[in-house]
């Protein structure tokens, strides 16, 4: 038989069958006709075939390769193998096993290796679950109590985040495991390991977590703000913030999963020579960073290692370039408080970080700032330790020069084109309002991203921009009534900065108007400078790209207030400010607040309309309560407990000093908020909300208007969680008739802010807990009732927990839609009396 | 694609049912996996399949010159007690050395086959070593899958088992060359490439090469679509060692690799209509090879000839995929071929009890 090759053309040694081939010529008739009679014996061999296929199980092949060890079984009885038989691939190192009955080395990471698993396991807890809940919360007066099993490391810190724990595995009654395929990295938190997610078919990056307590603290923060991020600022993924998918205990390491990314940005650049990006990159780049950070500032957290290691990449990802915010993100209590940076300013440029940040080690019982201001000798002695080389990251040494001449396409400054100038020139007065040592002048991301924005998009907006600046500073001088709506972004900025407290995360717009007011009065006509910046550049940029000198920030000196004096405000105002956006606004105050948030938000200018601060504040917490259905118990707590607060914590704004403590003087303001709480909100409430005392938290991530303010509306509730352990708890707390529930929330606001001026971390970590407890439940049951689609049918506006002898009933609800869970108590082993 | 023109002689087979006069068939007592076709004599090695202690591992001898039925005959002298169905055999690929072949199941073993009287008074082949890589601490070793017989260094056979780990073996020495956890799950193939270069599939989805040289790093050639599918044979074209050959389990697929452009295959050939249970390469070309499966054919493949771009999404195969060239039928579910380049013109198929010599 000729085949006709065609020898030439051939790479290789051609072949063709012999002349007497078995073969015959395949042909796709005779495929069929084969197929049609397949036992056909038309090679004359086996009649038998049919039924030999009949009862054939498998091919050889499979029971030689992946069913060898059956096979081998059947066999001889007696063989066995068991792949723990396996060699392991070690992927920590060293892998020499030291602690934590030989899993650990000795830096307490455990130890990893191929096909290792880790394994959630969520079933089986649901008697501690119930127990726990029980004894420690005393919803049922059952007399056989199982004793709650402390089954966590590190006990005394964690309790809430315990119940946090029990809640997911107490609802989510399958378990998960992860088979760690190759390691990602190693760092001084632990590993990362790509793992393979049986249960979604999908990899996953799993952090292990040392089993060190330090450690675990701040990786329990690190799921609780992340869980905060994704599920309430950021739940439809459109923030470029990295998702957490699961987190777990495995062999007393705390293990995080994300979502699977890719390279990180540093890599990036180190791919392209350490070169830089063209400037379109640079934007993009900027802009979703920027969008994240303002969704953490709303959040109320700082990023502090923001840093292009900490950016990652998502290659499949629609945008392309994915962006998330991930590592050692901290709440402002790691920072060096205010008070420090500001005397930075004058003494020195840098911080020792004299004890360790994390909460569980001794700077937990120091008084505040595990920071302090190196004297000049340490600076000098630092300096001088410190080699000279490497310090010169870049060979110019000038901002501008540095980017004009960054070599990303071989181009010097001459031939770059026109564009590309004058987007550096963009870029130049974009980074020095970064770079801006006074954090009062420093902008803020929303500062930024606005101004990023509309250079990019909105070039017919530009005149607006300044212009509405202008004016608003033009007649804020007198009066600070208004600046936060066009200004706002800019208080953020020194704000987050320097806030030492917590509860100055949540940068609701009622804080700010009233700080803005109360620094308006006080410092008279001082002009905000902060304006500056947006001026020059909305304006300035595009109109004379060739001379970025003039354009420098914060050339006029602020004379902003010290953000601490303000921290309480914010924090206590906000859980009532940040509503009045979402509607039922009563009056005018009330309104002219809201459409400044709206403002705000899109970055408008806003006529100025002075308003003398109480009143406004006032206003807008009525509105607080109007607008949103704020739980009737954290209500009451607050209508009660908070006028005490507001007394004390007021003053200290006009009085200006960094004043942390109880205050006093000026209690007219105050006191007539108090007055206008009006028991009619209270009465207002759904009777699911007065029946139990349940959290809106969990359900507040879906609002309709991009124009709301939700963001800070739900770390106001958070923050009314965190006031005292009775509040805390309260999620789970059934609300007796006697209302004892209030009053142990009177208490809150003093307790929190205890705990706030001495020990922060301890109080956001319990915080964060709850909030995850809280959005643990309703996420949970929808997927229990919706076990088919996995989808979040119901995210829970609220949700409730009552018992009664024999039954627990978990009810969720949103608009219409209400998922109940009843629970048999005897069926979980838990038998009334 | 050229078709090569149907001859006479194979078109006349196809629909007759007079046997085909260029396949010749020994039946054994058992269902057979292994095959193996000696370098130096006219013998065939076939391992039983059998789910006992005691499989068997028989000669065979035929005639390449002038074929007959009568002349493709097992030698029971010759044949020999094996523990395990073997998972493969092969002969010293060396001619020169002395006639050896190697057996692998729960170990390798190494037995003396001299071959050179296929009497039926000639000793059977006998046990020269065991090569077991077992820990001191475990009762039984893991199994061994497969291995494969470094042609340039014929000291040199590679181990793959389910644990994990190829093992290189010195059987000159009896001792382990080097041991390396290839892959994340059981290794299920091996090849040698060059002397110090193998490849190996596995239950984890990815084909790998190794180079001895830098035992810390491989290169994954392939992974399967869905990962996790485990892969379980692999043929790597001696003469030309760009391209691979691999199969998935309960796939019909063979995939076709280019190590040029890793991930993507170049070519899936698709036309059998049950799992493919083996596959090799034509020993003296570059662009055939054969597989057989379950459907009961066995198919000769010709490449393309233009090699693919080795962009994604652009292979240089018709839309429709590639059809194959030749066909055989045996009828019967084919668990094992090889093509040998000591007698290029012969093939060995096993199905059932049944040990086939195709001429092609």
């Amino acid at each position: 038989m000729e085949k006709p090759l065609r020898e030439g053309a051939s790479p290789g040694p051609s072949w063709a069958p012999t002349e007497s081939t078995a073969f015959r010529v395949y042909a796709a008739a005779v495929g069929e006709r084969a197929e049609a009679s397949p036992s056909a014996p038309g090679n004359g061999v086996s009649t038998r075939s049919s039924n030999l296929r009949a009862v054939r199980k498998r091919p050889f092949v499979a029971r030689l390769t992946t069913d060898i060890v059956q096979t081998f079984e059947k066999c001889n009885p007696e063989f066995k193998y068991s792949e723990s038989l396996n060699p392991k691939r070690f992927l920590t190192n060293p892998a020499v096993p030291v602690h934590n009955d030989g899993l650990d080395n000795a830096n307490s990471d455990l130890i990893l290796y191929v096909n290792l698993e880790l394994v959630n396991i969520k079933s089986n807890r649901r008697l501690v679950f119930f127990s726990m809940l029980f004894t420690k919360y005393q919803l049922l007066p059952f007399r056989n109590i199982r004793p709650f099993t402390q089954e966590f490391p590190f006990h005394k810190e964690i309790r809430a985040m315990d119940l946090c724990f029990e809640m997911r595995e107490y609802l989510s009654l399958s378990s998960f495991w992860y088979v760690i395929q190759e390691m990602l990295g190693q760092g001084t938190f632990g590993q990362v390991a790509k793992c393979w997610d049986a249960e979604t078919n999908n990899y996953v990056a799993v952090k292990v977590i040392k089993n060190q307590p330090a450690f675990y603290q701040q990786a329990i923060m690190e799921v609780s703000l992340l869980s905060l991020l994704n599920e309430r600022f950021d739940p439809d993924d459109q923030h470029h913030i990295v998702r957490m998918l699961d987190f777990f205990l495995y062999q007393n390491h705390l293990c995080i999963a994300f979502e699977m990314l890719g390279h990180n940005l540093y890599e990036l650049l180190k791919r392209n020579s350490l070169r830089g990006l063209q400037m379109k990159y640079v934007r993009t780049f900027s802009r979703q960073i920027l969008d994240a950070l303002i969704v953490m500032k709303d959040a109320g957290i700082i990023h502090c290692d923001l840093k292009p290691e900490n950016i990652l990449i998502a290659p499949t990802k629609l945008e392309h370039y994915k962006y998330l915010l991930s590592r050692n993100s901290t709440i402002n209590s790691g920072q060096p408080p205010d008070d420090l940076l500001r005397e930075a300013k004058n003494t020195g440029r840098f911080f020792k970080h004299v004890g360790s940040i994390y909460p569980g080690s001794e700077a937990r019982n120091g008084t505040g700032s595990a920071y302090r201001i190196l004297s000049e000798d340490e600076i000098e002695a630092r300096e001088s330790k410190r080699p000279k080389v490497g310090r010169w990251y870049f060979p110019r040494g000038r901002l501008d020069r540095l980017i004009f001449t960054y070599p990303w396409k071989n181009l010097s400054e001459e031939n770059l084109p026109e564009t590309e100038k004058a987007d550096c020139l963009a870029l130049v007065d974009f980074l020095r309002g970064l770079v801006e040592f006074d954090p009062n002048k420093r902008w803020s991301p929303v500062q930024v991203g606005s101004i990023n924005r509309h250079l990019q998009f909105n070039n017919a907006l530009q005149p607006k921009i300044p212009f509405s600046y202008g004016s608003s500073c033009g007649s804020f001088g007198s009066h600070g009534s208004f600046n936060d709506n066009t200004g706002l972004a800019s208080s953020y900025g020194s704000y987050d900065f320097n806030s030492a407290n917590i509860y100055n995360s949540p940068m609701d717009p009622s804080g700010f108007n009233l700080r803005s007011q109360a620094g308006g009065s006080f410092l008279g006509s001082s002009p905000d400078i902060r304006r500056r910046p947006h001026l020059s550049h909305g304006g300035g940029i595009r109109l004379s790209p060739g001379g970025p000198g003039p354009m420098s920030l914060g050339a006029s000196p602020s004379q902003f207030t010290p953000p601490n004096s303000h921290m309480q405000i914010p924090g206590a105002h906000g859980k009532y400010g940040a509503s009045p956006s979402r509607g039922a606004l009563g009056s005018s105050l009330g309104k002219a607040a809201a459409v400044g948030q709206y403002n705000r938000r899109r970055n408008q200018g806003y006529p100025p309309m002075p308003m003398p601060p109480p009143h406004e504040h006032t206003s807008q917490l009525i509105h607080g309560h109007q607008g949103d259905g704020v739980s009737a118990a954290r209500f009451d707590a607050y209508g009660r407990g908070n006028s005490g607060y507001l007394h004390t914590t007021l003053p200290s704004h006009y009085s200006w000093r960094p004043h942390r403590g109880a205050g006093s003087g000026l209690p007219s303001d105050p006191s007539s908020s108090r007055g206008s709480f009006p028991p009619t909100n209270y009465n207002g409430f759904p009777p699911l909300h007065s029946d139990v005392s349940a959290d809106t938290l969990p359900s507040t991530s879906s609002i309709p208007d991009p124009a709301d303010w939700d963001p800070n509306y739900s770390d106001e509730s958070l923050l009314q969680e965190d006031l005292s352990l009775s509040v805390e708890l309260s999620g789970l707390h059934l609300r007796d008739s006697s209302g004892q529930t209030n009053r142990s929330s009177r208490l809150a606001p003093i307790q929190s802010h205890d705990i706030t001026t001495s020990n922060p971390s301890a109080s956001n970590q319990r915080y964060y807990s709850v909030f995850l407890m809280c959005s643990a439940i309703p996420k949970s049951l929808c997927y229990r009732n919706n076990t088919d689609t996995k989808s979040p049918l119901c995210r829970g506006e609220s949700w409730s927990l009552v018992c009664s002898e024999q039954t627990a009933t978990f009810r969720c609800k949103k608009g219409f839609w209400e998922d109940i869970l009843v629970l048999d108590l005897e069926e979980c082993g838990m038998p009334p009396n | 694609m050229d078709l090569p023109k149907p001859t006479s002689t194979a078109a006349s087979s196809a629909g007759t049912e007079t046997p085909n006069p260029h396949a010749f068939t020994c039946e054994l007592p058992h269902s057979i996996y292994a095959l193996a076709f000696s370098p130096t004599a006219p013998v065939l090695a076939s391992g039983s399949f059998l789910e006992d202690l005691h499989n068997r591992v028989s000669l065979l001898s035929f005639d390449p010159v002038r074929p007959s039925a009568a002349s493709f005959r097992a030698l029971p002298a010759l044949s020999f007690d094996h523990p395990y169905p073997p998972t493969k055999l092969q002969f010293n690929p060396c001619a020169a050395a002395p006639s050896l072949l190697a057996s692998s199941a729960d170990t390798l073993r190494i037995w003396h086959a001299p071959l050179d009287d296929l009497s039926a008074s000639a000793a059977p082949p006998e046990l020269r070593s065991v090569l077991d890589n077992r820990k001191a601490s475990s009762e039984f070793s893991a199994p061994l899958t497969s291995f494969d017989w470094n042609e340039v260094e014929p000291r040199r056979i590679g181990t793959a088992s389910i644990d994990t780990t190829c093992t290189v073996w010195d059987i000159d020495r009896g001792v382990v060359e080097t041991q390396l956890i290839a892959h994340d799950k059981a290794v299920h193939d091996i090849a040698w490439g060059e002397a110090g270069v193998f490849a190996s599939v596995s239950a984890d989805g990815s084909v790998r090469v190794f180079d001895l040289r830098d035992k810390e790093h491989s290169t994954i050639v392939y992974e399967s679509p869905r990962p996790d599918t485990p892969l379980l044979r692999l043929a790597w074209n001696r003469f030309d060692l760009r391209y691979m050959a691999a199969l998935l389990m309960d796939s019909s697929a063979v995939v076709v690799l280019d190590i040029r452009a890793p991930g993507v295959p170049v070519a899936e050939l698709h036309r059998h209509r049950a799992c493919a249970n083996a596959v090799a390469w034509a020993p003296q070309a570059s662009r055939h090879l054969c597989s057989a499966g379950d459907d009961g054919q066995a198919l000769i493949w010709e490449l393309p000839e233009t090699a693919p771009a080795p962009a994604p999404g652009a292979p240089a195969v018709p839309a429709e995929g590639i059809d194959p060239v030749l066909v055989y039928d045996a009828g019967a579910e084919i668990n094992q071929l090889q093509w040998a380049a000591a007698h290029p013109d012969w093939m060995a198929i096993a199905f059932e009890n049944k040990v086939q010599l195709l001429r092609v």
